[in-house]
């Protein structure tokens, strides 16, 4: 079906390609921001905070997996942390077995971890809401056991790469350019950049408005002739690509990886902060995974116990379904608008304008 | 609509609030304790709490050089690692060693000196563990790392201690925590007590050993010293794993028992909650007497679990005891011990036990280290060299005399005795016994530092 | 490859291991059939409902007193929560009122280790006077509590199952599960229906919650998540038959069980819930999509 010229007019009209000024200024406050993450705050933080923040840069890509899965799609799952912990495997496997150069790793942990996405994603797909949540559960369980049994490698040899009577464990190298922790820092933040790029493509392009529509209404998306099966399908192949990449950047931040370390609970926890943060918006990631790593922290040197922090979460989930759909990324900026324009009314009121009438 | 209204704003409340009590909480907690972050008093105000009674004190007076006189000195920083998370605590070590400073602090002090003893906690995240270490240096300025108590800690950190010059005295689990020269441990560790269990099963002709551990980092370094025990004396093992926390405690021990046949043995080598629950479900199953004994590592070595179990279990359940057992050695140090439990140990929940009498000893080894510095200031170099320096010392909990020594392995602890309960207590079956050389690692120890003299 | 001598003691262990997980399954499954809410907090509320009992037995209450007030928290908490989120979720999809229960299990789980905390020398523990008498069966030794709990599974999977169909309100409650606002236009006292579905299942996780902190361990973490495991009885089941969740739990305990003397595999048996929910789902899939649509129960 042709469209009409009114119609060709009308869509050339919204696709206008200059940006307004608005989004120029934003786009230029994010950029201001990220040069001072970059070189900013590895000069002000002490080491054990910035090494905290390279554990923020991982899981900000793991959250943004999981928020493209239950925030664009509308698909829950419960099995991101098992999908790390592969990704984090594959990284370390060929880091002792190669000598590849690091980024080439990452890459091949993540589209390893893709590929295993998708052939878990291809039958599981054919469930729905709460059973797809479930069964990416029932499957994140069972891979923790495989884990717990095969353990990570530890520069060992054979397939598995196991050696379980060393006495002195090889910590798994990082890149030449990024040995020392603030390096590392900056290098697992250029990478997550580089992640929530990828997404941003996808979102402003046509996957982006299939997904929209899926969210919306699968039916309704099959109807105006989406084919909803392989869009469902590409956001969990990004998603399991994103966490892999992660679990890659994730095996060199720590130098050692233990499967007690990828708990299955732990994937419950990240989606009680990954709908906190805002499973739709990009930000939402970055607040989910200051939640997940920092508070913990930050909680840990003030001799706070975690438990708390736990409970925290469960209030927050509770809240951010029943009142607050799209999480503190976004409810935040309106509680702060809100308050302003509270502020600014009592300000008014008590100080009459010169003119005699109060706003 | 209108009817959400109110209901918003109620839930609204509570997550503020939940969120103003963390913060308060965290504030309140980081002006008390934005240092140590053990929950007993900091040694700079123990004046006021120890010092009240001083006929009290009289108990725990000989921990210090000058009895009833508090320190007042510029603080003295050591720090500890410590795996504190659901399921699994050990802040009952350091919780334990920061009592011991708090009764020398209260007592003279180091020189005059308190020592201040800031304890991080961790969930066996290495990235977490790893920021830690960081933390303690760099921000804590501690010059010496003394009651670390970590599943991995040792593995994550020892290139770093290596690096920054730290000989660390501590309570070891992971297999770095006595392979590197950095570390020396005052207990054996999961390896070389259950040498000890299974050299004791092997002493009673058992006929097959069973070693069954917990599936956490390790496993492989730890079934290879029994392996070797077993080889040694002909006997066939069998060695199992099984993930924690158990679940499903009656198959594992039908498992363990079949393996195991009336003239075998079962060793153990499980924290006290997962041991008693394999052995309560041997006992629910009617299973204790299929085998001819049970044996278990140091971690059995609780009067909580001889009480737990009952007297079905007296004589037949041999427990490895890495440390003298307290209700049957009656010296001067394990009176200590108990006093200062007693007085300063309100943050040791376990009470009497295998935990907090490491936490002692090696408080202990660390104040006898450094008071025997004599320079002015106490710097990372001097404290350290004062630990690596301590030789040949009695700690009045060990089987032998205890050397940090400038070795590439330390197993200073290489003695064990066994214990068995009886009627809720643990009693002796075994004295002071040697673990066996035939363990390669026992053998590359004694080859550098030789055997160290039994404890008088 | 291990005898018939050898695999019999763990036929009767895993018959009570099946137990224990058609405890917890047909616990989830009666609230689901009843509120359309599968309650992941089950495991968490028996949790701290056995944390109460065991600090109140050494506070010296006696015993049944302190049993009772473990099935009082569970209910009362349970109840209080369908009262303050049910309605406000009622008209959500399963998944969303799913994972709403998942904030509770983080409540509860972090109170659970704040307040009674992990010492790692002692391990807390609750016994029953019929742990240590029972019978042989074979060469191994079944307790009372073991047959306790098998049996409280077959009587809570039958009286359920016949209390949903036969009676008023049981029908009632089956009504609301499909579609509450027709229900409530046909003249149901939803709301009232609605808080005894949730008592319900409150009572159901306390006395759970005992017998598995007898049966399993005292351990909040253990509890809270051993739900996991049981939600594979519950999804082969497709979360719609009661007696296919009991039945599903009892041979996943057998199987699992059964794998111990198979030394290849004994070290993967805990993966046997997980792989059994994962194959049942995607065959019993093959040749429809499966959805959580407002007509289907």
């Amino acid at each position: 079906m042709q469209a009409t010229p009114v119609q060709q007019d009308a869509s050339r009209r919204y696709k206008s390609p200059r940006p307004d000024r608005k989004q120029l200024t934003r786009a230029g406050v994010i950029a201001v921001l990220l040069l001072f993450v970059l070189f900013g705050l590895p000069q002000l933080l002490s080491l054990y905070y910035i090494d905290t923040m390279t554990q923020v840069a991982v899981y900000s890509m793991v959250a943004l997996g999981l928020g493209v899965l239950v925030g664009r799609v509308g698909l829950v799952s419960l099995g991101q942390v098992a999908v790390l912990a592969i990704g984090a495997w594959v990284a370390a496997r060929l880091l002792f077995a190669t000598t590849q150069p690091y980024p080439l790793v990452l890459l091949e942990a993540g589209l390893i971890t893709m590929v295993l996405g998708v052939i878990i994603g291809l039958p599981a797909l054919r469930l729905r809401g709460l059973y797809l949540a479930l069964i990416t559960l029932m499957l994140a369980g069972a891979i923790t056991v495989v884990l717990a049994t095969v353990n990570f490698p530890n520069g060992g040899h054979g397939f598995l790469g196991y050696n379980g009577s060393l006495v002195n464990i090889p910590p798994i190298r990082r890149p030449s350019i990024a040995a020392s922790d603030p390096a590392y820092f900056r290098y697992s933040v250029v990478v997550a950049i580089l992640m929530f790029a990828l997404v941003l493509a996808h979102i402003k392009t046509r996957p982006g408005r299939a997904w929209a529509a899926i969210r919306q209404s699968e039916p309704a998306a099959l109807a105006a002739g989406i084919n909803t099966w392989l869009y469902k399908l590409w956001a969990f192949a990004l998603a399991s690509f994103i966490t892999g990449v992660a679990g890659g950047v994730l095996a060199g931040a720590v130098h050692y990886l233990y499967s007690i370390g990828f708990p299955t609970q732990d994937s419950i926890t990240l989606l009680a902060v990954v709908l906190m943060g805002g499973a739709y918006s990009m930000w939402g990631a970055v607040v989910a995974a200051l939640l997940y790593q920092f508070l913990p922290a930050l909680l840990n040197n003030w001799g706070v116990s975690a438990d708390w922090l736990t409970i925290l979460f469960g209030v927050g989930v509770l809240q951010v379904l029943t009142t607050a759909p799209a999480g503190l990324a976004d409810q935040v900026p309106r509680d702060l608008a809100r308050l302003g324009r509270f502020l600014r009314s009592r300000i008014r009121k008590a100080a009459p304008a010169p003119g005699g009438d109060a706003a | 609509m209108k009817r959400l209204m109110p209901a918003w704003s109620a839930r609204r409340t509570i997550v503020l609030a939940a969120a103003i009590g963390i913060a308060a909480a965290g504030c309140s907690s980081s002006s008390s304790s934005s240092t140590a972050t053990s929950s007993t008093s900091p040694p700079a105000s123990t004046s006021t709490t120890s010092a009240t009674p001083s006929t009290a004190a009289a108990g725990t007076s000989q921990c210090g050089t000058k009895p009833g006189v508090a320190a007042t000195g510029t603080p003295i920083a050591l720090g500890a690692i410590v795996t504190n998370q659901p399921g699994t605590s050990f802040t009952d070590i350091p919780n334990m060693a920061n009592a011991y400073f708090a009764c020398v602090n209260a007592n003279g002090g180091i020189n005059g000196h308190p020592i201040k003893l800031y304890i991080e906690t961790e969930q066996t995240n290495p990235a977490q563990i790893a920021a830690d270490a960081k933390q303690l240096v760099q921000t804590d300025h501690v010059v010496g790392i003394i009651g670390n108590t970590s599943i991995i800690e040792c593995s994550v950190d020892s290139s770093y201690w290596q690096k920054l010059g730290y000989y660390i005295i501590d309570s070891g689990i992971a297999p770095e925590c006595y392979s590197t020269p950095n570390s020396a441990a005052v207990n054996m560790g999961p390896r070389y007590s259950s040498d000890g269990a299974v050299q004791y099963a092997l002493a009673q002709h058992a006929s097959k050993i069973v070693f069954d551990q917990s599936n956490v980092p390790g496993t492989g370094y730890i079934a290879a010293g029994p392996a070797d025990l077993a080889k040694a004396a002909n006997v066939p093992i069998v060695q199992l794993t099984e993930n924690v926390p158990i679940s499903d405690a009656d198959s594992v021990a039908i498992k363990e028992v079949d393996d195991a046949g009336p003239n075998g043995a079962v060793v153990l080598n499980f924290t006290p909650p997962e041991a008693l629950v394999i052995l309560q479900a041997a006992q629910k199953l009617g299973l204790e007497d299929r085998v001819k004994l049970w044996g278990c590592s140091t971690p059995c070595n609780t009067d909580f679990l001889a009480t737990s179990l009952g007297p079905k279990w007296n004589s037949k359940l041999f427990v490895n005891a890495e440390l003298l057992p307290p209700d049957v050695t009656n010296t001067p140090t394990m009176s200590l011990y108990k006093a200062i439990l007693k007085q300063y140990g309100s943050a040791v929940s376990g009470g009497i036990g295998s935990f907090s009498q490491m936490g002692f000893t090696e408080a202990e080894i660390a104040v006898h280290a450094l008071e025997s510095i004599t320079a002015s200031s106490y710097t990372v170099a001097n404290v350290n060299a004062a630990f690596k320096a301590v030789s040949a010392f009695n700690t009045g909990m060990l089987c032998q005399a205890w050397t940090y020594g400038s070795y590439p392995t330390h197993i200073p602890n290489n003695m064990d005795s066994t214990v068995t309960p009886d009627n809720g207590k643990m009693v002796t079956a075994q004295g002071c016994t040697q673990i066996s050389s035939v363990d390669p690692q026992i053998a590359q120890y004694r080859s550098v530092a030789g055997t160290a003299p039994m404890a008088p | 490859m291990p005898s018939w001598q050898d695999f019999q003691p763990f036929i009767v262990s895993g018959l009570a291991l099946g137990g224990v997980y058609a405890l917890s399954g047909v616990g989830l499954i009666v609230l689901y059939r009843a509120t359309g809410v599968l309650n992941l907090a089950f495991g968490a509320l028996g949790a701290m409902g056995a944390l109460i009992t065991w600090s109140l037995i050494k506070a010296g209450v006696p015993d049944w007193l302190s049993w009772l007030a473990c099935v009082v928290f569970a209910g009362a908490v349970t109840l209080g929560y369908g009262i303050i989120f049910g309605p406000a979720l009622a008209k959500r999809d399963p998944l969303v009122k799913a994972v709403a229960t998942i904030g509770l299990t983080l409540i509860l789980y972090g109170l659970a280790d704040l307040l009674w905390t992990t010492s790692g020398g002692q391990a807390r523990s609750i016994t029953f006077p019929t742990d240590n008498s029972g019978f042989m069966v074979g060469q191994v030794q079944v307790n009372w509590t073991q047959v306790i709990a098998l049996a409280a599974g077959v009587v809570i999977t039958v009286a359920t199952g016949a209390f949903l169909r036969y009676t008023k309100l049981g029908t009632a409650m089956r009504a609301m599960a499909n579609d509450r606002d027709i229900t409530a236009t046909l003249g149901v006292p939803v709301r009232k229906v609605e808080a005894a579905a949730w008592l319900g299942c409150g009572v159901l996780a306390g006395l759970a919650g005992l017998l598995l902190a007898d049966l399993v361990a005292l351990d909040a973490t253990t509890l809270t998540f051993l739900v996991i495991s049981s939600l594979a009885a519950v999804l082969i089941a497709r979360l719609r038959s009661i007696t296919i969740t009991f039945i599903a739990a009892i041979v996943i305990g057998l199987l699992h069980d059964l794998l111990t003397p198979i030394t290849a595999l004994t070290n993967y048996r805990d993966m046997t819930p997980f792989v059994l929910a994962a194959v049942a789902l995607l065959v019993l899939s093959r040749h429809q999509v499966m959805s959580q649509s407002r007509e289907e129960a």
